[in-house]
């Protein structure tokens, strides 16, 4: 006598199989797309506008000795910045 | 023989099940979170080192229709070279300069019928990536690509931050570069451009563990500075009036910023916003290449000066 397994059963382990092919199908966020392998290869959404840069509008690092404006509510409680100047980047030459 | 067909109808259930589960379990392997690609990325430093700096911006990667063209821009622009490898269905080209690695450029054609803006992805450093992961979706993160694992580089991951800027995170094998002074070509600052700064830096500070500073301004935009081993790591600045997408962008630095930005128009590419004065008292551009992706150039001199105290 050869056994087969009640049919629902199978119908629900396909399914079951079909979902997670499909849950692992399903590639990235708006306009990611994992499918080629790589993490990194990302479109911004269209498109940048870069008016509006006034001539005092500065986004650079500061030389060291800045000092910070303090009060800032993202500072609450944490130890940096407390009266401390601004860092700046390295400055030792590689060569 | 009713007791014989019921155990040997419930042992051929279970092994459907075990099947089922095993076909799954590889399946979630395979995408998962701990996933290893098939091919190999070179290192991020020239030589591996026990270094770690988290928070530090230690790589970059654009993502192009056009590689050769982006080759072209990029090359003469910055004096880079190219190291083309294949990788999966497209090809992802590794940028040195004097040897030393600089940047990635990954060719992938846009999805037809969409508008989208090709950009340099800014990768920061973390230890780890999957509790990096966990803090940052904790605090308002989305996830636009798992981690994931290539032999020689590290393991890295995609995400938006809470205002929408896509950024990176890299748990570099090799060990992270060493805090030196970027030479010319060499990437020397990196600014986030964002609705709401003080949001931002709260969740940059608990995924990365910056301490902040506020620097004072005139502009009436909020400038705030995130360091970690006591150097400035990156910029978060209020969004310039008309800019509506929170953003990354990446500076290059250059000895002539009028100069590089009349070259870049030169090889395809135009000008963004003209050369200006920024606080370290250098000047800053910001041009496209020639598909669009922006990027940022800053004079840097060796020398403190006189002129750049004033402009503090």
């Amino acid at each position: 006598m050869r056994f087969k397994p009640p049919r629902w059963k199978s119908v629900l382990i396909a399914g079951a199989s079909l979902a997670v092919v499909a849950a692992c199908a399903v590639g990235g966020y708006d306009g990611y797309a994992g499918g080629d392998g790589y993490v990194g290869g990302y479109y911004e959404p269209c498109c940048y506008d870069y008016g509006g840069w006034g001539g005092r509008y500065r986004v650079g690092p500061p030389r060291g000795g800045v000092a910070h404006g303090g009060g800032h509510p993202a500072l609450g409680g944490h130890p940096g910045g407390g009266g401390r100047a601004a860092p700046s980047i390295p400055s030792r030459s590689r060569r | 023989m009713n007791v014989l067909f019921e155990m040997r109808r419930r042992c051929a259930a279970r092994g459907l099940a075990a099947l089922t589960a095993g076909f799954a379990c590889a399946l979630l392997m395979a995408n998962g979170a701990t996933a290893a690609a098939l091919f190999q990325l070179p290192p991020i430093t020239d030589s591996p080192s026990a270094e770690h700096h988290p928070g530090k911006v230690i790589w970059a990667d654009l993502v192009t229709p056009d590689l050769a063209g982006a080759e072209r821009f990029y090359g003469g622009l910055f004096g880079w070279t190219f190291q083309d490898i294949r990788v999966g269905n497209s090809i992802y080209a590794v940028a040195t300069l004097g040897g030393h690695p600089i940047a990635g450029i990954f060719q992938k054609p846009i999805p037809a019928g969409e508008h989208r803006q090709p950009a340099w992805l800014t990768f920061i450093a973390v230890r780890s990536v999957e509790e990096a992961r966990t803090e940052a979706l904790a605090h308002g993160a989305k996830s636009l690509a798992p981690p994931k694992t290539y032999a020689g580089r590290g393991a890295q991951a995609v995400f938006t931050d809470p205002e929408g800027a896509v950024f990176a995170v890299l748990a570099s094998s090799s060990g992270d570069s060493a805090d030196y002074l970027a030479a010319p070509g060499e990437w020397i600052w990196s600014s986030l451009l964002t609705d709401d700064p003080s949001r931002s830096a709260a969740f940059y500070r608990v995924v990365f563990g910056y301490e902040l500073f506020d620097l004072p301004s005139d502009d009436g935009a909020q400038h705030i500075i995130l360091a970690s081993d006591d150097y400035a790591r990156a910029g978060i600045h209020t969004l310039p009036p008309g800019h509506h997408h929170p953003h990354w962008i990446n500076f290059v630095r250059v000895a002539d910023a009028s100069r590089s930005a009349a070259q870049a128009v030169a090889l395809g590419g135009r000008v963004l916003v003209e050369a200006h004065p920024d606080r370290h008292g250098g000047q800053v551009v910001v041009v496209a290449d020639p598909t669009g992706a922006p990027v940022g150039l800053m004079e840097w001199s060796d020398q403190y000066t006189k002129d750049e105290a004033e402009l503090k």
